[in-house]
């Protein structure tokens, strides 16, 4: 039996470093956990554009791949992949698909997982901010106090709550496909969430979409705020490193 | 993808491009609304003077209301049968039950009869059921009374604009020069002066000259057919009283069970948007008196008929056949999932049709004029971010309606070509960013 570290296809292609620091946690949690070659796409992104006979056969090859490859625990890094694969794959593979699906963060807020991290951040007391992705509120399991309760549990940090924050979260506007076709909708909206993330060092967010949109935006418009990913903000915690630096 | 699908991207890529210049209309109104929906979203935390927030008045009554709608969509045959039967017996309207938005409309012109002026409130409905494009093509002369209708016939503005203040993207100086222009009358430009302008000419036309008049209802309560009716201005009002025949005109879905719920459903709809329903009309008939000698006399000093067209078009077809809408004939439309809406904020009114902005405007023009419509009215522009579902007081999930939508648009090949691409690559590489 596996238990799969399903890394998603956008964060195994732009952000590898991400993905080794993902692999690290969770390694440090499970060490059963494991990466496989040549995973294939969930299909989340395709889920706007493609119609219902594709997708299901889609989700069909993906699940025969998780059968032949004897995965039996999903463990995703990406908001999307997780969303996608607990909320779709039930719906249209019905009673065969049966693999228990969590995010990163699920597993990382167990206080006896928090506990294996050691997560203790010796600086002077900083505030961040948290920007709940869509892929994550959404999704039939909400992930919405996880991530509060891991950054809550690190001394000397502290969590600035934005204007839109949980379920009213403002999306960064880069989902189903919009962000390849008409960015200006993240144009906007993600210089919303900078706008509300002014009191906080740093920008934190676990979802490799709003990370790419977010990133954009700030480099267009040279914000300065930095944006971080979830897992390397946690690495660098777990490693004595400058939590602000990117 | 087809030809078309290409035609219709470079089309919506087009309205973006206009959208992004200075002194277009539509970047003028980009930027109003953007404004807009910032103060709306701050408003709903908003204590003022109430024990509650909107937020909270909403959450204190979703569950309930999620039932009513939901009991309402079960039943709907039953209480639309209840209500116009209680409407008919007790409450001396004259009911008509429409099945087709075609056979609406002919009826509301027989019923106008040789009027040639019609005086309407704000009315999405109306739009919905065609009576306003019917009106056109018969030459009849529309008299919108909501100022800010006013301000849009006045500056004969033709996009889409926000249902609530359709005309609140106009500055007090742009109005103060179109009167001018129009009228020849000068004003200091001021909100206070405009306001006054209007009620010293206008309101005595409503007060004296309405032969007949055009409302929907925010609310029609079933167990004794009373139409709740909410508004700020007055306008409303005088429509339903100061004329000799009111029309009603709305769908089916207005229709809940109690009157309790559809004075709920009015104040929901005043407080998750904000503004004041200074006055709440339950109509429960023309006026009559039976002051001289008992003897019932309809038509004292308010309405003398009260005609209700209730309209069944897509509704029943929707609820019996399972069509990818029919979560939609639960909304109330409050039009507060316009203020969330990642796509609306971004993009104002090009991400909307001629019903209004955003998703449940582009869901009727689809329903009225299908996939092509939508896709012309932005529908690619849509994240699925399900801020609306997230906000909707009674939890209909937009975002998979438009998600279902895009799906059919896909099949048609009416996809935008760059998605279509990374489908090839997500499909047949197995990595769309490889």
């Amino acid at each position: 039996m596996t238990k799969l570290i399903f890394l998603g296809c956008l964060s195994s292609s732009k952000y590898k470093q991400t993905c080794e620091n993902a692999v690290k946690i969770i390694k440090t949690i499970d060490n059963e956990y494991q990466v496989l070659n040549d995973v294939p796409c969930c299909g989340a992104l395709a889920y706007h554009f493609a119609s219902e006979e594709e997708l299901i056969t889609h989700v069909k090859f993906v699940n025969d791949w998780f059968k032949i490859n004897h995965v039996s625990e999903i463990v995703t890094i990406c908001a999307g992949c997780y969303n996608y694969l607990s909320r779709y794959y039930k719906k249209y593979l019905g009673e065969d698909f049966t693999i228990p699906i969590r995010h990163m963060l699920q597993l990382i807020a167990i206080p006896e997982n928090l506990s294996k991290l050691n997560l203790k951040y010796e600086g002077k007391k900083i505030k961040i901010c948290y920007h709940d992705a869509c892929h994550l509120r959404n999704a039939t399991t909400p992930i919405i106090e996880e991530p509060r309760a891991i950054i809550n549990s690190i001394e000397n940090i502290e969590l600035f709550e934005m204007d839109n924050n949980r379920n009213n979260s403002t999306c960064c506007g880069a989902g189903g496909g919009v962000y390849s076709i008409f960015k200006e909708n993240s144009d906007y909206n993600s210089q919303i969430i900078f706008e509300q993330s002014k009191r906080g060092k740093l920008l934190l967010t676990a979802c490799p979409f709003c990370y790419t949109a977010l990133k954009r935006i700030k480099e267009e418009n040279k914000i300065k705020k930095p944006v971080i990913k979830f897992e390397d903000f946690l690495t660098k915690i777990m490693e004595g490193a400058d939590p602000i630096s990117e | 993808m087809s030809e078309k699908g290409k035609e219709l991207y470079e089309e919506v890529k087009q309205k973006i491009n206009i959208s992004q210049k200075e002194d277009t209309l539509e970047r003028q109104f980009a930027d109003f609304w953007k404004l807009a929906c910032t103060l709306k979203v701050r408003q709903h935390d908003m204590r003022y003077a109430y024990d509650d927030t909107s937020r909270e008045f909403v959450e204190k009554y979703k569950d309930h209301l999620i039932k009513v709608r939901d009991d309402f969509i079960e039943n709907m045959d039953h209480y639309v049968k209840k209500c116009i039967e209680v409407m008919r017996k007790v409450n001396n309207m004259e009911v008509h039950y429409a099945k087709t938005n075609e056979e609406a409309q002919k009826i509301f012109m027989e019923e106008l009869g040789q009027n040639k002026v019609i005086y309407k409130s704000k009315s999405v409905e109306a739009k919905d059921i065609g009576i306003i494009d019917v009106l056109k093509e018969n030459n009849i002369e529309i008299k919108e009374t909501d100022l800010g209708d006013v301000l849009v016939q006045l500056f004969k503005y033709e996009l889409p604009s926000f249902q609530i203040g359709p005309g609140a993207h106009f500055t007090e100086l742009e109005i103060a020069e179109k009167i001018k222009a129009v009228y020849g009358v000068e004003l200091e430009p001021k909100a206070a002066n405009i306001v006054d302008y209007f009620r010293n000419t206008y309101r005595k036309e409503l007060l004296n000259d309405v032969k007949v008049s055009l409302t929907s209802a925010n609310a029609i309560s079933a167990e004794d057919g009373t139409i709740v009716l909410g508004e700020n201005e007055g306008n409303i009002s005088l429509l339903t009283r100061a004329t000799e025949k009111h029309i009603v005109v709305c769908g089916i879905t207005k229709i809940v069970p109690t009157l309790l719920d559809a004075v709920l459903i009015t104040k929901l709809q005043s407080r998750i948007n904000n503004v004041s329903f200074r006055y709440i009309s339950l109509i429960s008939g023309p006026s009559n008196t039976s002051d001289i000698q008992g003897t019932s006399v309809q038509g004292m000093y308010g309405a003398k008929e009260l005609v209700v067209i209730l309209v069944d078009d897509w509704r029943t077809e929707a609820n019996n056949n399972d069509l990818l809408y029919k979560e939609f004939l639960k909304c109330i439309g409050c039009r507060s999932c316009n203020f969330i809406c990642t796509a609306s904020r971004a993009f104002g009114n090009l991400y909307a049709s001629k019903y209004g902005l955003g998703a449940t405007a582009i869901i009727r023009d689809y329903i009225h004029y299908g996939i092509e419509a939508a896709v012309k009215d932005g529908l690619f522009l849509c994240t699925g971010c399900e801020n609306c579902y997230h906000w909707c007081p009674v939890s209909i999930n937009l975002g998979e309606i438009m998600k279902s939508i895009k799906k059919e648009a896909t099949e048609k090949g009416l996809c935008p070509p760059p998605l279509d691409e990374y489908k090839e690559k997500i499909f047949k590489d197995k990595n769309p960013f490889k």
